[in-house]
């Protein structure tokens, strides 16, 4: 287990910030932490990587308990918090080399390392420049390329593409799956479900400090009872077929807005070919109809009941 | 020591906004300093204006041309004639300010140990006259030693020896003289660069300390393998060696400038500036402490620094200042600091008794580094903890 995080809690004054949160990340995952703002992501990284002192819980990393000098622990992490920490008065290139520096003493791998990183977030053409010079995305990519120039083992990333063109974006999430690749564990917070679902191979969902469900998005997908969402263009449609439309089996609800009808199903097979025939015989006027499979976004909303996004 | 290699890059990297306020002041300081030692010398030198005064000889002597010639050397001898209305006049008008008359026979009673005296007819309270006055004394009573006791000396030896002897102590009397006086150029440079110096620091070491706080970059420093002491110590030593380079080039160009002037106050001043260092890093350590912004540093400077100079004696010499600012300048540092400089300045002899009131005003400086500092530790903690 490279992490395992065993009922931690967390308070801030009154606000209960952890609740009893529970995981754990095997070797070779990208873990995804996803849940709202104000979730806990942040405070639950900060926990584990003892920056925070926190109420109750056991951290372990590497399989050996996590705490402020665990030097030989922090040699083999990285991390990308979700402010830019990088010096104003440094180039790209000197920064990076410094935060590489504070672990690798040997100066010619470390140059190597760092031309690594370089090349690795797309930095080449920039490497004189100073942060104040860089772009959002540019900026973010810097930030990445000093948390994990040292090719560390596990990779801690929070957050790393709030306020990005999705060009950078991009280019992040590919930088991060490349990683993966070449060995490195992965722990990534997000508010972004499209991001997780992209990247991570196991998810937890947090709310209000709490683990809601974890598990692939597969699985995730699983929990709910939700089978598909049916969007139809359809024209003039009576209030007697959308009543009729909601007692059909399996259809869990339905909605009309301005010539949009939105029909959400349970899991089962032929939804959207009855739905169509229902169509057909009540004489309905449509012009387009699709049909899509749950998100991470459905899965929180069923179990919290509320948006992910705020 | 990837810590202290980056705090002297990012000094390095502001060295140009110092450089310009590194070169400003002591260009200003230069200014001022050489101004002012000029303004002193003009003061000095007026004593060694020729007075004009008239000579009145009622008997030849060599004894009394040896006279002549020693006060040729501070007088010009004006010819008037021997009649008491006219030299009346002479005084009256200013037309000299000291007649001294030598009475017949006074040579004569001289060399037989007689208590014989010139006559003199003076401007009342002239600084000039009593400058005269002092010469002819010293020159008689210096003879007078010779006669008594070296039997039946004669004249010419007599002249020659006071000739030679009168000379040497002109020698000694430079020596003790300007080049220890309260104005010598390093004493004015020394008291002038309470300003670069804190304000260098203080600008350096707040930049780096407000990049080096900046929480994000922290939590990054705090994840690596550095323990917390071995950044700390590479923090602190790259601090004092930012705080004695500064030092050290100031005192170089003091040194440079004045080198003509390098005597033993010299080793003085340099030792009090070195512990007003230590006490300006404590300052600099503080204010970087307390500031969260460049701005805030930038006021704070000003305030601190400009205040204590104006009130301290740095800008404005002490002897002018009011008793009531003097008591609030002496709650900053650089009140003591001036005040070593300008005692070190006064001293003609360095013994450890003459050197005692500068080395408790040194104390106090020191006493005031360790104030700075342990607040700032204070500071410090309780920002972590909050
Ligand atoms: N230093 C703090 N003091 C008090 N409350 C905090 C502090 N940091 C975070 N919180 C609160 O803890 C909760 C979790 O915050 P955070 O971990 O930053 O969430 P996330 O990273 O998921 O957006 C939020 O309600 C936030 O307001
Ligand atoms: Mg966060």
């Amino acid at each position: 287990m490279v992490v395992n995080v065993k009922k931690l809690v967390k308070r801030y004054d009154d606000l209960i910030a952890l609740d009893h949160l529970s995981f754990s990340v095997k070797e070779g995952e990208v873990f995804g932490l996803l849940g709202p703002n104000g979730s806990g992501k942040t405070t639950a990284i900060n926990c584990i990587l003892s920056l925070l002192k926190y109420d109750k819980g056991e951290i372990e990393i590497f399989n050996k308990p996590m705490s402020p000098t665990a030097y030989d622990i922090k040699r083999d992490i990285g991390i990308v918090m979700q402010n830019v920490a990088v010096y104003e008065e440094l180039t790209v290139y000197e920064n990076i080399d410094y935060f590489c520096g504070l672990y690798i003493n040997d100066k010619i791998l470390r140059k190597d390392y760092v031309e690594d990183a370089i090349k690795f977030v797309g930095l080449e053409d920039y490497k004189k420049f100073t942060p104040k010079k860089l772009s959002g995305g540019l900026l973010r990519r810097l930030n990445i390329a000093c948390g994990i120039a040292h090719k560390p083992k596990l990779i801690i990333l929070d957050e790393p593409t709030v306020a990005v063109d999705p060009q950078s974006r991009n280019k992040i999430l590919e930088g991060i799956e490349e990683m993966n690749r070449q060995g490195a564990t992965v722990i990534y917070t997000s508010h972004y479900m499209e991001e997780v679902e992209q990247i991570c191979s196991r998810i937890l969902i947090i709310d209000k400090g709490k683990a809601v469900a974890t598990g692939t998005k597969e699985e995730l997908k699983e929990m709910i009872t939700l089978g598909e969402k049916i969007t139809i263009e359809a024209y003039g449609v009576p209030e007697k077929s959308i009543n009729s439309l909601r007692d059909l089996p399996n259809i869990s609800s339905v909605e009309y807005k301005e010539s949009i009808l939105k029909i959400k199903a349970l899991k089962g097979k032929n939804n959207l070919e009855s739905v169509l025939e229902f169509i057909k015989n009540e004489n309905i006027q449509f012009a387009n109809i699709y049909s899509e499979l749950p998100t991470l976004n459905d899965v929180f909303l069923e179990i919290t009941g509320k948006e992910l996004r705020d | 020591m990837p810590v202290y290699k980056l705090c002297i890059k990012i000094f390095k990297k502001n060295i140009s906004t110092l450089l310009i306020y590194f070169f400003i002041f002591l260009l200003f300081s230069a200014i001022m300093a050489t101004s002012a030692s000029n303004t002193q010398k003009e003061l000095e030198d007026f004593s060694y204006i020729k007075t004009d005064i008239a000579f009145i000889n009622e008997e030849e002597s060599v004894l009394v041309e040896g006279l002549k010639a020693e006060l040729s050397k501070v007088a010009n001898f004006i010819e008037l004639p021997d009649e008491t209305e006219a030299l009346q006049d002479a005084l009256f008008f200013g037309r000299v300010k000291y007649i001294l008359r030598v009475p017949e026979g006074f040579t004569g009673s001289f060399m037989d140990r007689q208590n014989v005296n010139l006559e003199k007819t003076i401007v009342p309270a002239s600084a000039s006259s009593a400058y005269i006055d002092l010469l002819v004394n010293k020159y008689l009573n210096t003879a007078k030693i010779y006669v008594q006791n070296m039997e039946g000396i004669s004249q010419g030896e007599l002249v020659r020896y006071l000739e030679r002897d009168l000379s040497e102590e002109g020698h000694v009397d430079i020596l003790a003289g300007p080049e220890n006086s309260a104005s010598s150029y390093s004493s004015i440079y020394f008291n002038y660069m309470v300003y670069p110096l804190l304000s260098i620091l203080i600008y350096g070491m707040s930049a780096l300390l407000i990049s080096f706080n900046n929480t994000d970059i922290k939590k990054r420093v705090n994840c690596s393998p550095l323990s917390n002491t071995a950044i700390n110590i590479q923090f602190s030593l790259a601090n004092l060696t930012y705080a004695f380079v500064v030092w050290g080039l100031m005192v170089a160009f003091c040194l440079l400038v004045d080198s003509n002037n390098i005597n033993s106050s010299t080793f003085y001043y340099v030792l009090n500036s070195f512990i007003f260092t230590i006490c300006g890093t404590g300052l600099a350590f503080l204010i970087g402490s307390l500031a969260k912004g460049t701005q805030a540093v930038t006021a704070l400077t000003n305030v601190v620094v400009l205040g204590s100079c104006f009130i301290s004696g740095v800008f404005v010499p002490t002897e002018l200042l009011g008793s009531v600012t003097l008591r609030i300048g002496s709650f900053t540092p650089s009140y003591w600091y001036v005040n070593a400089n300008n005692q070190i300045a006064r001293l003609t002899q360095f013994n450890f008794d003459t050197l005692k009131p500068v080395f408790s005003d040194m104390a106090v400086v020191m006493l005031f580094a360790a104030a700075f500092f342990s607040l700032a530790m204070v500071i410090r903690k309780e920002r972590r903890y909050s």
